[in-house]
């Protein structure tokens, strides 16, 4: 990952905390960034993963 | 502490009393659970009303339940009447205490069990060890500078140290798994949505599973006999009437038995190949096979879980972060903050893993892997070494069980002992085997684990 990608990762878990209602401070968000980086990392591999388009997703809700 | 089966026989013939198995039951907890911390509570008065109502059942002369006087367990996130339930969380102890028992606890009580206590686990059942920042370090029988695993590690440790003959747990990543596996123990999780998770603390819902551990695969099965059957108040929960595992398990003659390679033997150590290998010869497995999508499977889980997860506690997180553990609270917020296309193409990506193992099921009954990629970690220990390959262990130890409960499949996991490792204190333990089903058939997997404990493969060790 580039820093630039990194301050992508930042600038996005700052944003998203902020909407969720979160408040911390920069030790905190480090952690979280930390943590979200390991997530998104973890994500690539299934959106690497071919399917087709019309694939269900595999909830579904039964009333 | 002998078997579900035989106390629940000893008792049925008058050979002995549900009240002198209870006393020999909190005489063993008492001597050894000081050293292991597997209880957070213990409930015995309960208990010694428990065992006197079925004492009298017997001595009026009616018939006594399947489980009658059989001493049990259960991860403190399974509700019990009149105690708050803590799911291993400081957050939740000033919660007001259960109204009623969870719906497998009662139908365990139902059935003739003794409930003694609620066991610990691993925070919010976040995470693969039972190192609990709040109510402390749960220690493996075999071992007590290594862990018992998680996030069920009372459940698991408390049977393996011989405690108790049955205990119950979680399983969302591996959490029974991963455990047994560890502590040696026998462990059945089954098909999602075979047993209802009503009155369970949740943590992923569409990844939760409840499910038994047991000292020998009969008493896991007479456990997941009376805990089977439809629940409306969950909603996961299939409506389909009890199938009971218990009455045959008898292995069918020409079974087609795959073993998993790839990913599965990727991330096995030469302990767990053993293990594995082990299994396959007494079963007479000898055709490999593979997942494709295992590890994929296993990202999609990560991905539903960090997501469902930080949801479900972000009002608690905003409020009360730092009553959090430091393990848990920076990876909950996180997951929080997964945007909703991820979720949605691992949810994609779980339904096509589905169909691929469905494929191997038109060749297969019943797959084999390993539960863990190796035996138990010690306490604190960072990483694990994984045939040259280092792993975080909070997260490695659910390598190979991920991405079967991604995909909701039964496995029963059985206890096997490798003899392989380093040091002569490694080569003492044991490391686990998944015998895993297609959905719904938890009775061929009862009855393989049968087949591995008769021919001594398969066995729980006692501990003193």
């Amino acid at each position: 990952m580039t820093e630039t990608d990194d301050n992508h990762l930042e600038a996005y878990v700052r944003a998203a905390l902020a909407l969720q209602g979160y408040s911390f401070g920069d030790a905190e968000i480090a952690q979280i960034v930390m943590q979200f980086s390991r997530l998104e990392t973890i994500s690539r591999t299934v959106f690497d993963w071919p399917l087709p388009f019309a694939s269900e997703p595999a909830p579904v809700f039964r009333p | 502490m002998a078997s579900a089966a035989d106390v629940a026989q000893q008792i049925a013939k008058g050979a002995r009393s549900a009240a002198s198995v209870l006393a020999e039951c909190k005489a063993l907890i008492r001597a050894k659970d000081p050293d292991l911390n597997c209880f957070t509570a213990k409930t015995f008065e309960r208990a010694e009303r428990e065992a006197a109502a079925i004492d009298a059942t017997y001595a009026e002369g009616r018939a006594l339940p399947p489980l009658a006087g059989v001493p049990f367990a259960v991860k403190n996130l399974f509700d019990i009447e009149g105690m708050v339930t803590l799911a291993g969380a400081k957050i939740n102890a000033g919660n007001a205490p259960a109204a009623a028992d969870a719906k497998i606890v009662a139908r365990m009580s139902r059935a003739g069990a003794v409930l003694v206590g609620a066991l610990n686990m691993e925070e919010l059942a976040y995470g693969f060890l039972t190192e609990n920042h709040h109510y402390g370090i749960t220690r493996n029988p075999h071992d007590r500078s290594r862990g018992a695993g998680g996030s069920s590690g009372g459940s698991a440790a408390a049977v393996g140290a011989g405690m108790l003959p049955i205990t119950l747990g979680s399983d969302t990543s591996g959490s029974i798994r991963v455990p047994a596996s560890l502590c040696g123990v026998f462990g059945l999780k089954p098909t999602y949505g075979r047993l209802p998770r009503t009155g369970t603390y949740p943590f992923v819902s569409s990844l939760d599973h409840v499910g038994p551990f047991a000292n020998s695969v009969l008493g896991l099965a007479l456990a997941y006999d009376a805990m089977q059957g439809p629940d409306p108040a969950d909603p996961a929960c299939a409506q389909r009437a009890s199938e009971p595992a218990g009455v045959s398990l008898l292995l069918p003659r020409g079974i087609r038995i795959g073993i998993l390679g790839g990913w599965f033997h990727e991330w096995a150590d030469p302990a767990a190949r053993r293990s594995v290998q082990l299994a396959a010869a007494a079963l007479g497995a000898t055709e490999w096979t593979e997942l494709k999508s295992a590890e994929v499977a296993r990202a999609a889980a990560y991905i539903i879980t960090g997501a469902e997860g930080g949801a479900l506690h972000r009002p608690r997180l905003i409020e009360q972060y730092e009553d959090f553990g430091p393990a848990s609270r920076s990876r909950l917020v996180a997951g929080g903050l997964i945007p909703a296309t991820w979720v949605i193409q691992a949810q994609r990506v779980r339904r096509h893993a589905y169909a691929q193992a469905m494929e191997l099921f038109e060749r297969f009954d019943l797959l084999i892997a390993a539960a863990a990629p190796a035996v138990a970690p010690k306490v604190g220990q960072e990483t694990l070494l994984i045939n040259g390959r280092s792993i975080p262990t909070k997260a490695g130890l659910g390598v190979l069980t991920q991405p079967i409960s991604c995909i909701g499949l039964p496995v029963c996991t059985v206890p096997v002992w490798p003899g392989e490792g380093d040091s002569a204190e490694e080569r003492a333990l044991p490391v686990g085997v998944q015998l895993i089903g297609a959905p719904w058939r938890e009775d061929l997997c009862l009855a393989a684990a049968r087949t591995l404990e008769q021919a001594g493969i398969a066995a729980v060790r006692a501990r003193d």
